[in-house]
């Protein structure tokens, strides 16, 4: 009997060996293990055995069967990675053709700057105002010691829409307005992004339109040292951590004194290169201690208050940033331009 | 202003080198634009031409043997007007021309040139000579053998200064040699005229009808030798980048640079009278000016007259008629002060700037108007021959007076957020020849004369920091202490551009400016237009209605350039009189996302605009907003594909495709735009937290059914019948399919509909989902007379 089992076992391994699919596998196993298998016959045939050779036999009989469900169960699994192994052979794409193309959208190199620009003053505490873009003579000019025929007004050729309105020259006049509202009189900490306009024709350093950033702080003790400080750090945030500054005497009839304003150069770091024209120094803006007449028309008492303002040149910034070398690309809108920032 | 390194040492103590200059005008005074050799040349001498023959082999050589001092050289010249006994400029063998010419010894046509005689145009010198007709003769005293350009004068550097409109005083050689003087900290010396007046009696009256004309000075000078200045003013004047033309004008103009006053000279035996009168121009007045143009005068102008007409347009231009001329003899010689904004006024009307106009303009320093005469004088004296007879006639109707200021120590370091010590200031102050008295740390500052503009102390603090050096001053932040943010509408802005950017549209940046008929073509408002007075050109002429016409603007240029996808959006302004609306503008055309080898895409069309903006909406937390078929047709849309679009009833904008006429002129098919008021969307945008709705954990029940209704019912109004039977368990409504066609009446269309139902309670049960089902299926057939399509 138990060289019939073996037998038998040997058999149905062997058998096992060379099935292929899950079917065939399931037929096999009711061939051997199932109601009418040898193996079930043989069960059948225990009660045959004497009481002694019952339970080794028995015993037997279930070994024999355990180990062809064991190979039963591992064939199964077999052949069950097989077929998941054949989908997935199936399944798989070229990852190297291109993926879906979806719009891509991106705010203007302009903006970009703008908040960028906006994100470091408010993080040293100012606001943010705005104005309107037809102003009148009186806060573009007058308000800002620029009167009638002074000839600082040559300075900024400027569109006229009737005898006291224009579009305004620069964003100053939100200094004037921002002062004038200030009932309490109340000390100030803005900035004033916008746009503004000249009469120019358009070339490749001239925009007819263009955006500035307007800084003003007007308290009972803020000083030269304050704007050099302040201006320190945008020339950080803007141009790199290492960069210095240094200011050199202008004129702004609204600022007194005023400075142009230098950083060193983020190319050659000071050493002389084609973009600082060799001085290591590249001038980024205007700025300025508030002048008295400013501070007196805007209902400020220039004993007690002083202050100083900043002028941004956005178009300039971003131009000096990104090596961008003709002005009007900033009004193209050509989408290969606007796209790479 | 162009600045004589030898002119400027003339009047200095110590010499300096033009590179400190250049240095210390940049950090301490004015942005210098150039610094260059007036003449870049090297290595040349003055030569004597021994002898000069015919070259053998050459018709139009010559063969010169030219001491040059230390030996004679042979050098072969081309020039017509060589020849023997000429003092000439030779470049050595080892010279460098301008332009990197090099000199060297060569062999012209069989015979060797040690060297070349050079024309001042080789040497780069324009108009030092009336005609250019070859090479440079010296005059016979010149040197051999030592440098010509010394000689000439003409071993200048120049450094160019731009200087701003606060600094007229640095218009003269005078004024540069003070601030020199303060930022080097150096001492300066100045020579007074001295004239010999032929004691005689001339009857020359002065008169003035105008206060814009308060000082004049008018001497006659006689028996003036016309002749061409020497070398050493030439030079000068090329320095400073004007031509000299005669002694006569080469004079008024070097005192002009020296003193910053402008001069005149009138023929005086022209000027047809003994009596100049000063006066506003008359209405229609006319004259002709040193150009040979007529002008007609308006009543702001000052003119010169000799009692009867205008002689000269004053400060800015002579007349044609009293111009001196090579037969001159004896000259009228104006020194004046007129009125800067009436000299500004008729320069900029008659498009006439010159030296003198732009100093006119800028202020003269009256104190020094006599002594620019006198020293002129000094100069027709030496260079003209001329005498110089009886004093000037004048009138003067300015008295000297100083402008002090008031500025104490603690006032100048509150201001620079500096400690100055008081002796700083004073070492400054005299520095700045600047007179002042000091007590208690309080100073009073007097502003000399030449200082014009001095409006208040702040300019005296801008002196005391130039010259100190601003890089001294130390580094601090303002103490204000104030919390920095954006206002909640520029949070607002800021989202708006985020969604649109992110979503995929690019940002562009267009012009306010534009013409006519672009300002309004989108436009729905029906306001006035703002026009410019002085555009400048008809293209910019008017503000725009809509932002429209530039974004189809940007589509067709990157259309013409081969761009498929064209997505856009700016934040700009519609402009009228009264106000500036704040509008949100954009525009769609192509695929919004496609896969060209999978052969797929989403290409725009109605429904893609209208879910971004219905996204927009939802992102804002805006829930009650309406797409409306428009009662009137939206300018250049389709009429059948375009919307109103409103909030809580309010009409916000419009979105659709552009009419077909529009797509035709564009060339492009396709496109889609919107434009909507931001103030209104702003208004209804919440930003209010959120709070937390539970998530049910009853199971929900999807039904779709499918109804068959007439055509032209929008599919919104069966939308609206629907939730109006206001059943809580309906917690959404979707159309997933629009049927018109085959098996279908051509009158009908069929809309699928999926309901979706949930109850907070309990799970719904297959009958109550049926019983609402067909509640909704009665309203619609009631309502619509709408029919289960089976
Ligand atoms: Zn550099």
């Amino acid at each position: 009997m138990q060289e019939k089992i073996n037998q038998l076992v040997d058999e149905a391994v062997n058998e096992i060996e060379s099935i292929e699919n899950l079917n065939d596998l399931m037929l096999l196993k009711s061939k051997y293990l199932g109601k009418k298998s040898e193996f079930n016959q043989f069960m059948r045939e225990l009660k045959n055995l004497s009481n002694e050779e019952k339970p080794k036999v028995g015993q037997m009989i279930n070994l024999a069967k355990n180990k062809i469900n064991n190979h039963i169960q591992e064939k199964k699994e077999a052949i069950e990675k097989a077929k998941i192994n054949e989908q997935l052979a199936q399944e798989t794409v070229d990852i190297s053709l291109p993926g879906k193309k979806i719009s891509l959208g991106k705010k203007h190199i302009l903006t970009q700057t703008i908040e960028e620009i906006e994100d470091i003053f408010i993080g040293l505490g100012y606001q943010i105002k705005e104005g309107p873009e037809q102003e009148e003579d009186k806060y573009n000019f007058e308000m800002l010691n620029l009167p009638k025929n002074h000839p600082a007004r040559d300075m900024q050729d400027s569109l006229y829409i009737s005898e006291d309105t224009l579009l305004r020259t620069h964003t100053s006049p939100v200094q004037v307005r921002t002062l004038l509202e200030n009932e309490k009189k109340e000390p100030v900490k803005i900035i004033a992004p916008g746009t503004v306009y000249r009469k120019d024709d358009d070339d490749q350093t001239h925009s007819h339109q263009f955006k500035q950033v307007e800084v003003l702080v007007v308290d009972k003790e803020t000083s030269l040292a304050d704007l050099k400080g302040t201006l320190l750090i945008a020339a950080k945030k803007l141009f790199g951590e290492e960069r210095e500054i240094r200011l050199r005497p202008s004129y702004f009839p609204f600022t007194e004194p005023s400075v142009e304003v230098d950083v060193s150069c983020y190319q050659c770091h000071g050493k002389g290169c084609s973009m600082c024209k060799n001085t290591g120094w590249i001038e980024v803006l205007g700025a300025g201690m508030v002048n008295n007449n400013v501070l007196e028309a805007c209902g400020y008492d220039p004993h007690e208050f002083q202050g100083f303002a900043i002028g941004f040149g956005v178009e300039r910034i971003a131009m000096l940033k990104h090596g961008i070398d003709d002005i009007r690309q900033l009004y193209t809108n050509d989408l290969r331009f606007n796209s790479q920032f | 202003m162009k600045i004589s390194m030898n002119w400027l040492n003339d009047y200095l103590t110590k010499k300096i080198d033009a590179q400190e200059v250049e240095k210390k005008f940049n950090l301490m005074s004015q942005e210098v634009e150039g610094r260059y050799s007036l003449v870049d040349a090297k290595g040349l001498v003055i030569g004597h031409v021994n002898s000069c023959v015919q070259h053998d082999n050459a018709d139009k050589l010559k063969v010169c043997q030219v001491d040059v001092g230390n030996e004679i050289l042979q050098i072969i010249c081309g020039a017509p007007n060589v020849d023997a006994n000429q003092k000439v400029i030779v470049a050595l063998p080892g010279a460098v021309l301008p332009g990197n010419f090099k000199i060297k010894k060569a062999k012209i046509r069989g015979v060797v040139s040690n060297g070349m005689i050079c024309s001042l145009d080789e040497l780069g010198v324009q108009d030092f000579e009336k005609k250019e007709t070859g090479i440079y003769v010296l005059n016979d005293s010149a040197p051999i053998g030592k440098d010509p350009l010394q000689y000439m004068g003409l071993d200048d550097e120049v450094i160019d200064l731009d200087l701003t409109a606060n600094r007229p005083d640095l218009l003269s050689m005078r004024g540069i040699a003070y601030d020199v003087k303060a930022m080097f900290d150096i001492d300066i010396s100045f020579d007074k005229p001295k004239v010999k007046r032929v004691k005689e009696k001339r009857e020359l009256s002065i008169f003035t009808e105008t206060e814009d004309a308060p000082v004049y000075y008018g001497q006659i000078i006689e028996n003036v030798k016309i002749k061409e200045s020497p070398y050493w003013l030439k030079s000068r004047l090329l320095a400073a980048g004007i031509r000299p033309i005669s002694n006569i004008v080469d004079i008024t103009n070097y005192v002009m640079l020296e003193y910053s006053q402008p001069l005149h000279a009138f023929d005086f035996n022209k000027v047809n009278s003994n009596k100049i009168l000063v006066r506003k121009a008359k209405e229609n007045e006319k004259i002709t000016t040193l150009d040979e143009v007529e002008r007609e005068l308006l009543s702001t102008d000052i003119v010169i007259t000799n009692g009867v007409k205008p002689i000269a347009l004053a400060g800015v231009m002579g007349g044609a008629e009293t111009e001196v001329s090579d037969s001159t003899n004896t000259i009228l010689l104006e020194s004046a002060v007129f009125d800067p904004v009436s000299i500004r006024k008729t320069s900029k009307r008659l498009a006439l700037k010159s030296e003198a106009s732009s100093r006119y303009e800028k202020g003269i320093n009256h104190e020094l108007t006599k002594e620019a005469l006198d020293r002129a004088c000094e100069l027709f004296v030496e260079l003209a021959d001329a005498s110089i007879v009886d004093e000037p006639s004048f009138y003067n109707q300015l008295e000297v007076n100083y402008q002090d200021f008031e500025l104490s120590l603690d006032k100048l370091n509150k201001v620079t957020g500096h400690t100055f010590e008081i002796d700083e200031v004073k070492a400054i102050l005299k520095r700045l020849d600047f007179d002042y008295k000091e007590k208690n740390a309080i100073f009073n500052i007097t502003v000399p004369a030449r200082r014009l503009g001095f409006e208040s102390y702040q300019d005296i603090i801008e002196e005391i920091v130039r010259i100190y050096g601003y890089d001294k001053i130390g580094m601090s932040l303002p103490k204000t202490p104030t919390e920095g943010k954006l206002s909640k509408k520029q949070q607002f802005k800021r989202n708006i551009r985020n969604f649109f950017s992110h979503i995929g549209f690019y940002e562009t940046s267009t012009y306010s400016l534009t013409n006519q008929f672009l300002a309004t073509k989108y436009d729905v408002t029906e306001t006035s237009l703002v026009k410019i007075m002085n555009p400048i050109n008809t293209d910019r002429e008017y503000l725009r209605h809509s932002v429209i016409p530039a974004l189809t603007e940007v589509l067709s240029y990157n259309h013409a350039r081969k761009m498929e996808n064209i997505f856009l959006y700016e934040l700009g302004k519609r402009y009228t009189q009264e106000a500036e609306t704040e509008l949100i503008s954009g525009l769609m055309k192509g695929d919004f996302l496609y896969s060209l080898w999978q052969k797929q895409a989403v290409e725009v069309d109605f429904y893609l605009l209208k879910g971004i903006i219905e996204k927009l909406f939802i992102d804002l937390k805006i829930s009650d907003f309406d797409f409306v078929v428009p009662e009137n047709p939206i300018p250049n849309l389709h009429p059948g594909i375009s919307a109103n679009v409103l909030i809580k009833g309010k009409h916000i904008g419009w979105i659709g495709k552009l009419h077909p006429e529009e797509e035709k002129e564009l060339n492009v098919k396709n496109v889609f735009v919107f434009e909507f008021e931001l103030e209104k969307i702003y208004s209804a945008y919440n930003e209010n937290v959120k709070q937390y709705e539970p998530i049910n954990k009853y199971p929900s029940v999807s039904r779709d059914i499918a109804v068959v209704v007439d055509k032209l019912i929008p599919a919104k109004d069966l939308y609206e019948t629907v939730k109006n039977i206001s059943n809580q368990s309906l917690i959404a409504i979707d159309i997933f399919d629009v049927y018109q066609g085959e098996h279908l009446d051509s009158q009908l269309k069929s809309i699928a509909m999926s309901f979706k139902f949930e109850n907070k309670e309990k799970t719904l049960s297959n009958d109550e989902v049926d019983l609402m089902v067909k509640r909704i299926l009665n309203a619609l057939e009631e309502k619509h007379n709408a029919k289960l399509r089976q």
